[in-house]
């Protein structure tokens, strides 16, 4: 009688078999709870001294967010295991089959070769949500303390996480697929790591299309989600990146194709990759999830601006590295391209820094036209731009404004965190692993 | 004709690998591919296998065919029993399957051992049984008795001439020509990359030009 089970789920358990066999999989497992314990239980005793556990008022009540100060800090451990830990298990999973051989007998069987990719993958998934429990019990004592936490935020940043994982997943396994050893292959991965830092580095204040790149880098987008906002863009580039990643290793992983085939494959895989991606950074559609909105204009505002139609023409004489630019283009153009359907921004200082403009380069000038009417302002305050804006539509401003968010303080001490993190957690991975690798052995 | 291959060639850089290799395999028949160390016999298999890609040439099968390669250990972290069931149930073969080849190929005592825990015969009767597994009609085995001892190498052999009368046709790569000669009907002589001789022991004779003698006479005089 033909067995029941079907490939998938076979190919799905054999790369769960392999991961669990993997001993920089438990070597990640082990390491993650007392990383998200650190974060977490820093991250709640200075919550507490902000919101006054030494007796006094809470100072910074209003500005107390636990997407900043408790679920951002706990998760970078994620952000810290994905960049260095999670690669060597992903190239694991590739190089290994195709050094001992089983990866032979694998091409010839009834599967195709991104059936036993997306195996893979999934199996990574799994893995990655394993050591995901840290996090979650981290959540849970959050709870228990009294603590709030709000739910769009929060799957919001879970999200960016996730996103990080199928990015750094698609780079390791294109890494191992193209490689030939896995030593080379965590050389390669590790190196992409740095590149992108290098890009950060180097397209900083630079403006233009370098840091238009260096945006989607996966440092800057997972910031993206971490401020509470949920671009388009950032994750369709993301998600294509890692893809892409999925996409190279399929036809590098076929081992009857020639070279030369597997290098044209490449090429017009890079190709469409870049099509796509050109295509995916260009939505301006974006969401302010975070519950304080720390990205959006108040409410009434944005009602008022929502009122503008005609097209919105900024210059700004401003350098790429001059603080008052980061200033507007954050708090005030991102959050115009928004809300306004047509806004166009144009760069015009000469240099970089703006310290040798000349007196007639209109330094520090930015202009805002609407209809044909032009207005000049140097301020980067949110207030004062939008009353110009208002009266530059002849919108009548908004007469009331919103009541400011309020913040959450909690002055709550980490109780039995250091036992869950330091202690339990630990022990419970090496008992499994001492356990599992137990029952292997001859 | 179960499989024909035509003008199979490969060069890696200047050196000629394979060099306008022809041969076919019959339905049915245990044919040995034979020749000295670096003639080319695995590069040929896993060019027949569509493992590498040839410069030149041409394959058609009858079906599918199923390359077991020499000197591979795979899933070195798994017990035996799993990567039997593995191919039994990655391949739809019938429950027991597995148990059945495990016990012809004396493997019952390693099941719960790990394949990287297990000598260079027991991995090699291991690869056996997962190559037995599969359904193809045509199978290549790549030194199917490197590693065994004696004995082992007598009842494995006893076990692949049964396969011939359960439809299956076996094209094996053997360097040993005295287990080549115990095994096989016919007989691909290859050296260099090219076919230097093809046929039964008889037609090999007749091919060298030697009234008598075995196949070691034959593949001296042709090599």
């Amino acid at each position: 009688m033909p067995s029941l089970r079907t490939t998938p789920a076979l190919l799905f358990g054999k790369e769960l078999r392999e991961l669990a066999a993997s001993r920089a999989w438990w070597l990640l497992l082990l390491l993650i709870g007392p990383l998200v314990g650190h974060g977490f239980i820093t991250a709640v005793e200075l919550y507490a001294e902000a919101s006054g556990s030494g007796g006094g008022p809470a100072a910074l009540a209003q500005g107390l967010s636990p997407l900043d100060g408790i679920l951002v800090p706990t998760l970078s451990a994620y952000d810290l295991a994905v960049t260095l830990l999670f690669p060597f298990i992903a190239i694991r999973l590739i190089a290994f089959e195709r050094s001992n051989g089983g990866w032979k007998l694998m091409l010839q069987s009834p599967a195709s070769v991104p059936a036993m990719l997306a195996a893979k993958a999934a199996a990574l998934l799994a893995a990655w949500c394993v050591a995901w429990v840290p996090a979650l019990l981290a959540i849970a004592l959050w709870h228990l303390y009294g603590g709030w936490l709000y739910a769009p935020e929060t799957l919001n940043l879970l999200l960016g996480h996730l996103l990080r994982f199928v990015l750094a997943a698609g780079v390791a396994v294109a890494a191992a697929a193209i490689a030939e050893s896995a030593a080379s292959a965590a050389i390669a991965a590790l190196g992409f790591t740095v590149g992108t830092w290098v890009l950060e580095f180097v397209a900083a204040g630079r403006g233009g299309w370098l840091e238009r790149a260096a945006s989607f880098t996966p440092t800057s987008a997972l910031r993206v989600f971490e401020l509470g906002l949920f671009r388009l863009s950032t994750v369709a580039v993301t998600l294509l990146l890692g893809l892409g990643g999925f996409a190279l290793a399929a036809i590098w992983l076929r081992e009857g194709w020639s070279l030369r085939r597997r290098a044209a494959r490449t090429a017009l895989t890079l190709a469409a990759l870049a099509i796509a991606l050109a295509a995916a950074s260009l939505p301006r559609t974006a969401f302010d999830l975070s519950e304080n909105r720390r990205n959006s204009f108040p409410a009434a505002d944005e009602a008022a601006l929502r009122r503008i139609t005609a097209p919105l023409h900024v210059t700004v004489y401003l350098a790429a590295e001059d603080p008052r630019r980061m200033d507007l283009d954050r708090n005030i153009l991102a959050r115009l391209e928004r809300i306004l359907p047509d806004v166009d921004v144009r760069y015009a200082a000469r240099s970089r820094s703006g310290l040798f403009e000349a007196p007639g380069d209109r330094y520090g000038e930015v202009w805002y036209e609407i209809g044909g009417r032009k207005l000049m302002s140097r301020s980067t305050t949110e207030r004062i731009v939008l009353d110009n804006l208002y009266q530059l539509a002849q919108v009548p401003p908004p007469s009331d404004s919103d009541a400011e968010a309020p913040g959450h303080p909690l002055a709550a001490r980490p109780s039995g965190a250091a036992w869950v993190f330091y202690v339990i957690w630990p022990l419970a991975v090496a008992l499994c692993g001492w356990l599992h690798f137990r029952s292997r052995s001859r | 004709m179960l499989l024909s291959a035509t003008g199979i060639t490969l060069r890696y850089g200047a050196a000629t690998v394979l060099d306008g290799v022809a041969l076919e395999v019959r339905r049915s028949e245990i044919l040995g591919l034979i020749g000295p160390n670096g003639a080319g016999k695995t590069t040929l298999f896993e060019c027949l296998a569509g493992l590498i890609p040839c410069d030149a040439g041409s394959v058609a099968c009858e079906g599918e065919l199923f390359y077991l390669p020499d000197g591979i250990r795979p899933w070195p972290e798994q017990p035996v029993r799993w990567a039997l069931h593995f191919f039994e149930a990655l391949w739809r073969r019938p429950r027991g399957a597995a148990l059945e080849f495990a016990r012809g190929l004396q493997l019952v005592p390693l099941l719960d051992a790990r394949i990287g825990t297990l000598s260079k015969g027991e991995t090699k009767r291991v690869l056996l049984a997962l190559g037995l597994l599969t359904p193809h009609p045509l199978l290549l085995l790549d030194e199917p008795f490197d590693g065994l001892d004696f004995r082992q190498t007598r009842d494995v052999m006893a076990l692949l001439r049964t396969l011939p009368a359960a439809g299956r046709t076996l094209f094996v790569s053997i360097h040993q020509l005295n287990d080549a000669a115990r095994l096989c009907e016919r007989f691909v002589l290859l050296s260099r990359g090219r076919v230097v001789g093809c046929g039964t022991l008889d037609e090999l004779r007749a091919q060298a030009g030697i009234a008598e003698g075995g196949l070691e006479e034959v593949f001296l005089a042709l090599t």
